[in-house]
């Protein structure tokens, strides 16, 4: 047993048995963990990370408890997953999709990474890819939107690396650092995404 | 009275004889009566008896269940009331496939072509409406007059589980049949020739 002691600049991040859901070359889409409540409360409230995800009310950690707590549902209308970095071993992000629509056959797909220290480094590319891959081989939808204020290139730079295309854009649609914003929307359909991935 | 006769009267499918409507707490005796009618639950599978309470508690749940089953009460248009109920059960909205069924509660109105007007509205909701890929139904093999619907409607045989369930002192098989939405929406094409 070798001396594992408890980082102390990361004392939220002990020994964490991560559970793979979906598995990627830099990283892996796991099912969320109740032991890294605190670092989830931490991606909320962190200026940075929480600017373009619009949460502008300041969580707590028994906010984040209710919310881990859902409904056993057989079919849910919203997934989430964490994204974990093999390599150093940790959860870095989360995304997923919200809004299922069964029915109508398409879901809202959303991303983030809670670590600004991984932020551009093609980490947003991998778990995107991984996402769709899920949502249209998996769960067998036909298309997934996704939004981004304008200003956030990050995001959407990385839907239109994906193949989504702009189906529009929002006029004024959030409010941030005392203006109003527009927000683009993407959306990527089941049948493009398979003739992209079969003429490359 | 007409309208106490329309306000009861909320089609949601409309029909020749018949329309499909929501499920009514108020008609809870009838489901009562036909839930327990040995004539009606005979190859319905219910096999134990259902008191009043216990349908309304059904009811209650009706309401949360909506994700995994879908179920109408079949109104007869002309004699204005309800004679059966009918649906999707065991829906996978990710398989995109459910299992219909159809029960008409009133035995006098057997062999009038109901079921198979029944069946076929629900066909044509499951597919056109909650955007299913496939549809199947399973029919106890002694149980003609429903395998008759059923190829009427145009499902098609596709398996037989052998003595599968137990009626009436005996093991008898269970037949499944399914339709396919390109092979419904083909024959749709075929008759608007």
């Amino acid at each position: 047993m070798g001396q594992e002691e408890k980082s102390e600049e990361n004392p939220e991040t002990e020994e964490i048995e991560p559970f793979p859901f979906i598995k990627g070359k830099n990283i892996d889409l796991c099912v969320r963990n109740s032991k890294l409540l605190k670092q989830y409360v931490r991606w909320k409230n962190h200026p940075r990370v929480r600017k373009y995800a619009r949460n502008v009310v300041p969580r707590t950690l028994e906010d984040q408890k209710q919310r881990f707590e859902s409904k056993v549902e057989e079919f849910k209308d919203h997934i989430s997953l964490d994204i974990w970095h093999k390599k150093d071993k940790k959860a870095i992000g989360n995304l997923g999709l919200g809004h299922i629509d069964w029915i109508n056959g398409w879901a809202n797909a959303f991303l983030f990474i809670g670590e600004p220290e991984y932020w551009n480094k093609n980490i947003a590319t991998e778990a995107t890819e991984l996402l769709i891959e899920y949502a249209f081989n998996e769960l067998n939808l036909n298309k997934l939107q996704g939004g981004a204020a304008v200003e956030n290139i990050g995001s959407w730079t990385v839907a239109e690396k994906m193949g989504f295309k702009l189906e529009g854009i929002r006029k004024h649609t959030m409010y941030i650092d005392g203006k109003y914003v527009d927000v683009k929307t993407h959306s990527l359909l089941k049948e493009d995404w398979l003739k992209r991935k079969n003429s490359m | 009275m007409e309208d106490k006769e329309t306000k009861k009267v909320m089609p949601f499918i409309e029909g020749e004889i018949i329309d499909l409507g929501p499920i009514n707490l108020e008609h809870v005796n009838l489901y009562t009566k036909w839930g327990n009618d040995p004539d009606v639950r005979r190859y319905a599978r219910n096999t134990f008896p259902w008191n009043l309470e216990e349908v309304k508690k059904w009811f209650e749940q009706q309401k949360e269940s909506g994700k995994r089953d879908v179920t109408f009460e079949i109104w007869h248009k002309k004699d204005k009331k309800p004679i059966g109920t009918a649906g999707f059960d065991s829906i996978n909205w990710l398989d995109r496939n459910a299992n219909i069924f159809t029960s008409i509660g009133e035995p006098e109105y057997w062999g009038q072509g109901i079921g198979p007007e029944a069946a076929k509205l629900l066909v044509d909701y499951g597919f056109e409406e909650l955007n299913f890929h496939k549809i199947h139904a399973c029919i106890n093999a002694p149980n003609k007059r429903s395998l008759r619907t059923a190829e009427k409607v145009g499902l098609k045989f596709e398996a037989t589980l052998k003595e599968q369930v137990y009626i009436e002192g005996e093991y008898v098989d269970e037949v499944k049949l399914a339709i396919f939405k390109k092979d419904w929406f083909n024959s749709q094409k075929n008759l608007r020739k």
